[in-house]
Order: structure tokens, then C-alpha cells, then sequence
């Protein structure tokens, strides 16, 4: 069995407001595909925020790799320098599309020669080849989104946290997201997508954690049946 | 009229003659305004970041309080800071009266108000998303901050142009803490102020022209960099 990435121990939060989140246990595995699922108003990016560290929960515990974590501003930034949120909404500097991707690298201080490979390799990923030397407020909606996976893979987290990544993206980057992530989860990165599509999940064969008002539930049935009819045709398929 | 188109063409030959009195007024001027500016923003644009950002006890009043500065009368400045620095004051024997650098630190005492405000300004009115992108890449507190201010950089500079052009044309501060000592301490707004009362009204218009070509300057310098950005 993988060790636990994060163990969420009696969490409560909520800030101003946005929707908060009241759980009594949650674990994710190292290395596991999960895809956080809810009505709207659900708290699935209060959940984002904390597994982020960009929110401290006002009561409970988080683990991370089996360390409690202790909220303070010097654990806060180096934790975050293993997890990276994308935002449903993501925000892109000004300036060039490589200087947007070299954010997180410039923040760990990686030596220049390293950073411009790992921009042309992010960006290639994210089929963006090429993109370095434009000028990122200038891209489509689709690109930024694109821009913005780019950067975030940049930081080679442990985790990668996605807000609603395929809100409002066109068919092919959609494909290009899904089957990234598959990649990626296949590579052994722990991932957690918080989604409004509940065939997401059954497309990837990952699990679903389901919240509703706050808290963990169980998914409706036909979601539920889905994932688990789609996990075993794998599993037939693998075996 | 013939007063006036006389006074204007004296002026203009003033300003080609290079007298010394205007270039050493203009020399002044300007000097002072700009150690002012490099003083006010390494106090001003910190205090605005952090009233912007932070979250502190009787925030709403140093905000207020901000305000409130911005419309303190020159003289009032002026009346504070000579107390503070005459003889019997507490730096008094620092024997800093009727130097530039009194001048400079009360016309640093005018400007932090308009660059704290006016960064304060600039950053909330910068997108929302800035910080907690900056955070969730790893940057810490202070590479955080350093994004935000590279991202309004332009509200900032506007901020440091608005703190000079409140420096460079102010009268009382100047007047009170530099003594209008001509070759020293007299700069443009003293000497256009001491020269009309004498009735040389030629002269006082040749740097009132100076001062508003050094304020078009400035404007033009800043909306030009707005421009090319914006490009």
C-alpha cells in the first residue's frame, strides 16, 4: 500500500464568503489520481486551498507525507514548493510566456541554462512549442490555460492540484489536459481535479471524493457505478 | 497686455542668457525635489504595499490618516519641522536650518503621503489573482510582494512622478526651512515668490515657464512609458 500524501484529520474551515468545508477524514494516497466532486457552493476549492497550503484551516490537522503540518510562513512556502494549485481561473504575469513559466523556477533558484530547458520542455508538453517570446497577456483563453499547466508542471511538484481545468476550454485542449494527466498520474504525481463533469473521473479511472455542503459524501449512484465499472474494465484489461 | 508680452519676452531672454540666478534656482530645485522623491518612495511605496496588504490593528486609521496628510498645507510641514530643527528644537544642534537638507526632509515629509496613497491606490486596483498565483508557485513572502510591485509598476511610477510634482512646486516648505538664501537654498517657487514681490516680474515668469516645462516633462516621460506598455 502507497503511503499517504495527505491525511486531513477533523479539518473545518471557511473563509468570508466562500463555501467551507467541515471533513472528519480524508486521505490521498501518494501517487493517486483523484477527482473532487460536488455540486456548486460544495467547498471543493476551500479543499484545493488547504491541500495547496494557501489556507490555514481554522481547526483540525493536515498531513503531509505523514508530517503534520504546522502552518507557519517558512513550512507554508516550502510545502508550496512541492504542491501547485491551477486555478479555474488562472492569472498570467506580464511580460513573455517564458518569463510566466520560469516564475516558480526563479522562485527555488534554478540556474538559468536549467530553467530555459525546463521552458522548453513545459511548454512542450502543453503543446505550446515554440511559444517562449510571446507576450502572455496577448494568448486566447485556451492558450493561457495552457500557458498557465505549463508553468505549473514547470515547478515539478509531488502534487499537482487542478480547479475545474476543463471549464471552458475547446475539445482539443481538453484531450490535451486528459490525457496529460494521465501521463502524469502514471508517472506516479499525485493528482487532485476538482470537476463539474462527473465522466472525468471514470475516463481517467480515478477515485472520487465527493463533497456536498462541506463534507464528504458518497457519490450519486450513476457516478459512482461509472467509476467502478470503468476501473474494472481496466483491471480486466490489465490482467 | 504690452505689460505682459514684455514680461514674457524678457523672461525668454532670461532663459537663453543663462543667468545664473535662474540656473542656480532651477539647479536647486530640482536637486532637492529629487532627494525628496528617492527619500518619500523608500518609505512611501513600502507603507502603501503594506497598508494594501497587511492585516493590522487600526489599518482603516493609518488609511485615513494617509488621506488626511495628502492635504496637510506646506507651511504646516514647514512650521513642524523648523520647530524640530531650530535651535532650541530637538535636532537643533544639528545646525540643519536653511540647508537643502532641511528642505529635503520636509518636503520628504509632504511627499511620503501622495506615494503611499498612490500605491495604495495602484495596488488595489491590480488583479486579485496576483499574489495567491505568485504563492502557489513558491515564491515567498517578499518574491510575492516583488511580483505584485513588478506588476503595478506603472501605478507606482506614477506614484513617484505625482510625490515630485507635489515637492518641486511647493513654496512653504521650502520657504520656512531653506530661508531663501540666494546660490543655496532658493530654488524656483521661492525665488518666482521673493523676485515678484520686488517687482521682477520678468524673472519670476522665466522659472514659472521652467517649472511647467520640467512639469510637461515629467507627465510626457510617464505617459509615454504608459503608452509603450500598453503597446
Amino acid at each position: 500500500m502507497s503511503m499517504a500524501k495527505y491525511q486531513l484529520s477533523s479539518v473545518q474551515a471557511s473563509y468570508g464568503k466562500t463555501p467551507g468545508v467541515a471533513i472528519d477524514q480524508l486521505t490521498i494516497a501518494s501517487g493517486e489520481l483523484c477527482v473532487l466532486v460536488g455540486p456548486n457552493g460544495s467547498g471543493k476549492s476551500t479543499l484545493l486551498g488547504i491541500l495547496a497550503f494557501l489556507d490555514q484551516p481554522g481547526q483540525g490537522t493536515v498531513s503531509f507525507d505523514g508530517v503534520p503540518v504546522n502552518w507557519t510562513q517558512k513550512e507554508s512556502v516550502s510545502l508550496r514548493q512541492r504542491v501547485t494549485l491551477l486555478h479555474q481561473n488562472p492569472y498570467l504575469f506580464s511580460g513573455s510566456v517564458a518569463r510566466n513559466v520560469a516564475f516558480g523556477l526563479t522562485a527555488r533558484g534554478t540556474r538559468k541554462k536549467e530553467t530555459k530547458n525546463v521552458i522548453h520542455e513545459s511548454l512542450e508538453k502543453v503543446g505550446l512549442d515554440g511559444f517562449e517570446s510571446r507576450t502572455a497577456r496577448r494568448l486566447s483563453g485556451g492558450e493561457i490555460r495552457r500557458v498557465a499547466l505549463a508553468r505549473a508542471l514547470a515547478c515539478q511538484p509531488e502534487v499537482l492540484l487542478l480547479d475545474e481545468p476543463m471549464a471552458n476550454v475547446d475539445r482539443a485542449s481538453a484531450e490535451l489536459f486528459e490525457s496529460l494527466i494521465a501521463s502524469l498520474s502514471a508517472g506516479g504525481m499525485t493528482i487532485v481535479i476538482s470537476s463539474h463533469d462527473e465522466r472525468l473521473a471514470a475516463r481517467l479511472g480515478a477515485r472520487i471524493i465527493y463533497l456536498e455542503d462541506g463534507k464528504l459524501g458518497r457519490a450519486p449512484e450513476p457516478m459512482a457505478s461509472a467509476c467502478e465499472l470503468h476501473q474494472s474494465e481496466e483491471n480486466h484489461a490489465n490482467s | 497686455m504690452s505689460f505682459l508680452s514684455e514680461s514674457f519676452r524678457m523672461a525668454i531672454a532670461l532663459i537663453l542668457s543663462g543667468d545664473s540666478d535662474v540656473l542656480s534656482a532651477v539647479a536647486i530645485s530640482l536637486s532637492v525635489a529629487l532627494w525628496s522623491v528617492v527619500f518619500a518612495s523608500a518609505i512611501g511605496v513600502p507603507l502603501g504595499v503594506a497598508v494594501a496588504v497587511g492585516n493590522f490593528p487600526l489599518k482603516g486609521v493609518v488609511r485615513l490618516a494617509l488621506n488626511s496628510l495628502m492635504a496637510m498645507p506646506t507651511v504646516v510641514i514647514g512650521l513642524l519641522v523648523y520647530g524640530i530643527l531650530s535651535r532650541q528644537g530637538p535636532l537643533g544642534s544639528r545646525g540643519l536650518l536653511f540647508t537643502p537638507g532641511a528642505i529635503v526632509i520636509g518636503q520628504t515629509i509632504l511627499a511620503i503621503p501622495v506615494i503611499a496613497n498612490y500605491t495604495l491606490t495602484a495596488i488595489q486596483g491590480a488583479d486579485e489573482r496576483i499574489l495567491p498565483t505568485a504563492r502557489t508557485l513558491g515564491a515567498s513572502r517578499l518574491q510575492c510582494l516583488l511580483q505584485l510591485a513588478h506588476e503595478v509598476r506603472f501605478g507606482l511610477v506614477a506614484a513617484v512622478i505625482a510625490g515630485f510634482g507635489r515637492v518641486v512646486s511647493e513654496v512653504g516648505v521650502a520657504m520656512m526651512l531653506g530661508g531663501n538664501i540666494r546660490m543655496y537654498t532658493r530654488t524656483m517657487t521661492t525665488a518666482i515668490a521673493l523676485e515678484t514681490s520686488k517687482g521682477d516680474f520678468a524673472f519670476g515668469l522665466a522659472l514659472g515657464l521652467i517649472l511647467i516645462v520640467v512639469s510637461l516633462a515629467v507627465n510626457s516621460v510617464l505617459t509615454v512609458a504608459q503608452e509603450s506598455y500598453r503597446a
